[in-house]
């Protein structure tokens, strides 16, 4: 060691600079009032597949696709003669020449320094070619994307048109099926026997069910229709005022205990939850007619994953986990009408809701032995 | 007794209607249009030069040639049939019939019933309500 030098003359040094040049990624080029290459980097090297020995002294469109060699120069002579003495160069139309005739986009920015009475071009140069794929691939993905957001759209309309026609067309006949299958009763009682006249009676009930299941489709249509409307809501409160209703409406079953834990709060569509737990405090209330006592509970606790489960769960009928994932399809119905009546549309509703919320909604049960919905809604606790 | 202008394309609902005015002792003479531009004769004259003011218009939505939607439109715009009662009698209940019904003044908007009891029912009400108990506008013009 010799002691050290002051930092201004490792500045001055010519090996410091050449260091530089060989660390960038960019290609650094020069050339000379002739536009012949006179420095070119390790990067340069990188980029356009020739050596420095071998490019030194040669002509820059070498570097330059066959069409961009005369407008190039063009451009050299006037930036030459400006004013502006750097120059940022962007855009589609620079391109550069690998050694194998290969060509690429690129961005460079040139400057011109005047030393001694010598001008000397720089070029400082990227390969692009990366980036652009990178840029065509995310416009490709929009264009993709706004595409099928019209066929959404385009089906989104197609089906309210379908529902409307549905709401028209179907009740009509249907409309006409019972009330003429009622007036042969009324006409012709004295002819109709007793028989036709139950025959006639089934005819009618059957026309009300379709009626009811076309309104129930509908109203699962029309229900998550629309945009979520979320705030704080207390579904604790609401379950407490659904059991309300339900008891008012069926007295006979006083033999009913609800527990619902207090303080469950949820950012949710306030709509929407009230719809879901009337579903589900239904189902519960429909399938525990049978016991002579009831016990439903509505609780929440923590998944694994630190989400909030919301458990509505009877000691009713249960169900078959064998038929676990039928049991939010829409019509779809584990007992007969004539046991439990209902048309199969609530825990689809139910479902609908909970997955406009983002979440996820499953079973468990076993036959006599009770059943559970557990639903999430979507959000992390303390978001 | 002024007539009652019914606007109905479902021959079937026709008899069905007719059929429940008369089972709730509803007498007013029936006048029955079977598509916009027929109600619109009955009212306005077939060159539009003066028709009938009914006592109330029971009108379906889904017409052809014109909607029953235009139809309340011309109804509204005639000072002749402004005040007039319309109700809607419709299979429908989507909210755009419902809002375009009650933005251009329809009285009532009742969605027939599948069942003929309710239906006869919905019918002895509506019957009930505009031509008993309801007071209905004063003329507009000589009778």
């Amino acid at each position: 060691m010799t002691g050290t030098r002051p930092v201004g003359e490792v500045l001055d040094s010519p090996e410091f600079f050449r260091r530089i040049l060989a660390i960038a990624d960019d290609a650094v080029l020069s050339v000379d009032e002739d536009h012949r290459i006179i420095l070119f980097n390790e990067g340069a090297e990188k980029i356009f597949g020739w050596r420095a020995d071998e490019i030194i002294g040669q002509p820059l469109n070498t570097l330059l696709p066959q069409w961009a060699g005369a407008p190039h120069t063009r451009h050299m002579h006037a930036f030459a003669a400006g004013e502006a003495v750097a120059r940022p160069m962007r855009g589609r139309g620079i391109r550069g020449r690998r050694r194998d005739g290969g060509e690429f986009p690129a961005e460079a920015s040139i400057s011109r320094i005047d030393v001694g009475g010598r001008t000397v071009f720089t070029a400082i140069l990227r390969d692009v070619t990366a980036a652009r794929r990178i840029e065509e691939d995310m416009r490709r993905l929009n264009a993709d994307l706004i595409d099928r957001a019209v066929q959404l759209e385009n089906a989104n309309r197609e089906l309210e048109a379908f529902s409307y026609s549905v709401s028209h067309d179907l009740r009509a006949p249907l409309r006409s099926i019972s009330g003429f299958a009622q007036l042969l009763v009324e006409d012709f009682a004295d002819t109709v026997d007793d028989e036709a006249k139950d025959f006639l009676r089934r005819i009618e009930g059957a026309s009300t069910r379709m009626a009811e299941l076309i309104d129930d489709l509908l109203a699962l249509s029309r229900l998550t229709r629309g945009d979520l409307m979320p705030t704080l809501v207390d579904l604790s409160a609401i379950a407490r005022e659904v059991v309300d209703e339900i008891r008012r409406a069926d007295p006979g079953r006083a033999r009913v205990t609800v527990e619902i834990e207090d303080g469950m709060t949820a950012v949710a569509d306030s709509r929407l939850m009230r719809t879901a737990v009337v579903n589900l405090m239904d189902n519960a209330w429909k399938y525990t007619s049978r016991n002579d006592s009831a016990r439903i509970s509505f609780t929440s606790g923590m998944d694994a994953e630190g989400q909030r489960v919301f458990t509505l769960r009877d000691d009713g009928a249960g169900f078959d986990m064998a038929y676990a994932d039928k049991l939010f399809g829409a019509f779809q119905r584990l007992h007969g009408t004539g046991e439990f009546p209902g048309s199969g549309i609530g825990l689809a509703t139910v479902q609908r809701i909970v997955h406009k919320h983002g979440g996820r909604v499953w079973a468990e049960g076993a036959v006599g032995k009770g059943a559970a919905f557990h639903f999430t809604l979507g959000e992390r606790e303390g978001e | 007794m002024k007539p009652i202008l019914l606007v109905e394309d479902n021959p079937d609902d026709e008899l069905l209607t007719l059929r429940a005015l008369k089972k709730n002792h509803i007498h007013n003479p029936v006048v029955v249009a079977r598509d916009g531009p027929e109600a619109l004769d009955v009212l306005f004259g077939a060159d539009r030069s003066g028709g009938i003011v009914p006592a109330m218009v029971l009108l379906d939505l889904k017409l052809p040639k014109l909607s029953g939607i235009e139809v309340l439109r011309e109804i509204r715009r005639s000072a002749d049939t402004r005040m007039t009662p319309v109700v809607i009698l419709t299979s429908s209940r989507e909210e755009q019939d419902l809002m375009a019904g009650y933005e251009l003044g329809a009285n009532s908007y009742i969605r027939k019933p599948v069942d003929f009891a309710q239906f006869s029912e919905a019918v002895r009400q509506l019957g009930l309500y505009w031509l008993v108990l309801n007071e209905p506008p004063p003329e507009s013009r000589p009778t």
